[in-house]
């Protein structure tokens, strides 16, 4: 059974001449507890695609569904229960005047959770930070506890589908093993399913069961774990991304341009 | 083989409630026409060694050093005058950002048009063939759209070639690049490093590479500096950095996740108080 099933997505934004095909006619299908990798350059859609789940960008054609569900436009609250970002920038998906223990109390309110004390602690502690952390601001924290507390801001409401939208690529190699580490633990204690977008093939093998690769809006192939391991790409363009982590090899993969 | 930059002891210290706090704390290095990687975690000190090369330690941070020479031109006492005649002109800087380097409300063109001719004066026409040409010269598959953009209306890659278009069109000698990818994607990445090897192979440009990337870096780099809490802990050359000897270089190195499978949970770097003495 399918959790999240996407047919034909098409994401235009603009108006009359003057539009961009974001993402067009992509799909996928995420089943319960898996973890789903998007991966493509900046520009491909594969953002896109997070945020149309959310309901943050305009869907043009196809359909989301969750649970056999299509989704309502604009997205109801208990959908947000449900889903919930983390977003790439921790830097920028704070608010830099609100302490993190305002961060957590207002998805509790928005959703009238009771007993916000506890789940507060619960969550700080869920993501590997302490108590003496819930009131400062996250000018006072690092890369690494910022996005920490994104998490725990996402994961505050139990939601079943976290969508992560390059969680570690502002982050320190070394601050991103322990990122990651915290997701994985998370997904197996809790049955979480992701979907996470990142442009760093190592951090989608690591993480994800199976992935798709997205260039210019569209999908280019759809491959498992093991495909990609043992590099069996069909298409060039993966091919060229799977040159491409290794390293500056001395020449550039040629890539094609549409 | 002279050496285009000689640093001895560099040290850069903030003022603080606490009383002074050093950022930098004793680099010394010394670069030819190679290129130089430099390695750390963000808060090691690696951006600040690259801004005070160029004197932009921004206040109330001071920087000094018992020897800061580049080509011969003693840069601890430079005037103001030896600093224009110097920076972004023999030596240039790339930052990581080009959302925040770029001016947002200048169109490339005229950005890069103004750079050409601060430095070759010239006429207006033929600083933009030049830039044209510079865009071109970066892999800009269509000049003149970018030419006549703002910053806003391009994609972090194209900004990215936009700005190297910008601090190479003066044919510097030493390029400091700053994070210069981080923000791009891995295939774009790997062009922008192309370009990049390109000139340093071409024009014997010194380049000192900055980044938190250890495999890009030892990909890329003829050398490596593993800088750790404004130290450098190790130098290696950088077909070797597998072997390195420092535990926070090997740290660094294994806990990068790997396509072929990595262990789970991936090893995390275990921090030892000493390395920060």
């Amino acid at each position: 059974m399918n959790l999240i099933e996407i047919s034909n997505l098409d994401v235009t934004f603009g108006s009359f001449a003057n539009t961009v095909a974001a993402v067009r006619d992509v799909s996928f299908n995420v089943a319960a507890g898996e973890a789903f990798g998007i991966v493509g350059e900046s520009g491909s859609g594969k953002s896109t695609v997070l945020r149309a789940i959310c309901g943050l960008a305009p869907v043009t054609g196809g359909t989301i569904r969750i649970d056999g569900q299509p989704l309502k436009t604009p997205r109801d609250a208990g959908f947000y229960r449900r889903v919930q970002m983390v977003f790439q920038d921790p830097y920028a998906s704070l608010h830099p005047r609100h302490t993190v223990d305002r961060v957590l109390a207002e998805p509790l309110a928005i959703h009238g959770f009771a007993n916000a004390e506890t789940r507060i602690e619960q969550a700080l502690a869920d993501v590997g930070l302490g108590h003496g952390f819930r009131f400062r601001y996250p000018h006072q924290l690092s890369g690494g506890q910022r996005q920490r507390v994104a998490i725990a801001r996402a994961l505050i409401l139990e939601p079943k589908i976290l969508l992560l939208d390059e969680p570690t690529s502002a982050l320190d190699a070394s601050i991103q093993a322990e990122v990651l580490n915290l997701l994985d633990r998370l997904r197996s204690e809790r049955g979480l399913t992701y979907i996470l977008v990142s442009h760093d093939l190592a951090v989608v093998a690591h993480m994800c069961e199976r992935l798709l690769v997205m260039q210019h809006g569209r999908t280019v192939e759809e491959l498992t774990r093991a495909e990609l391991q043992g590099r069996r790409a069909q298409q060039p363009y993966t091919r060229a991304l799977l040159v491409a982590s290794q390293g500056y090899v001395g020449q550039t993969p040629t890539l094609e341009k549409a | 083989m002279t050496d285009l930059l000689t640093v001895e002891d560099l040290r850069i210290t903030y003022p603080t409630r606490q009383g002074p706090s050093e950022v930098v704390r004793g680099v010394s290095f010394a670069l030819g026409r190679e290129r130089l990687g430099i390695v750390g975690e963000s808060g090691s000190g690696k951006s600040q060694t690259g801004r005070a090369l160029l004197g932009l330690t921004p206040a109330p941070g001071i920087a000094t050093a018992r020897r800061l020479e580049f080509d011969g031109i003693d840069l601890r006492q430079a005037s103001p005058a030896t600093w224009r005649a110097l920076r972004g002109i023999r030596i240039s800087m790339v930052m990581q950002d080009p959302k925040y380097s770029l001016n947002p409300v200048m169109t490339i063109g005229r950005q890069i048009v103004e750079a050409y001719r601060t430095q070759k004066g010239g006429a207006k026409t033929a600083a933009r063939d030049r830039a044209m040409a510079m865009l071109e010269a970066v892999q800009i598959r269509d000049p003149s759209r970018v030419f006549n953009a703002y910053p806003h209306e391009l994609s972090g890659g194209m900004g990215q070639r936009a700005m190297l278009a910008m601090m190479l069109i003066t044919e510097p000698d030493l390029l400091i690049a700053d994070e210069p990818t981080s923000a791009l994607d891995v295939t774009v990445q790997l062009e922008v490093l192309a370009i990049l090897d390109r000139l340093v192979a071409d024009r014997g440009m010194g380049l000192i590479f900055i980044s938190h990337d250890l495999r890009l870096v030892s990909t890329f780099c003829d050398r490596v500096l593993v800088m750790y809490a404004g130290r450098i802990v190790e130098e290696v050359k950088a077909s070797d950095l597998a072997n390195a000897r420092h535990p926070y270089t090997q740290g660094l190195y294994t806990c990068l996740p790997r396509i072929e499978g990595s262990q789970r949970p991936l090893q995390t770097l275990q921090r030892d108080a000493s390395w920060a003495l």
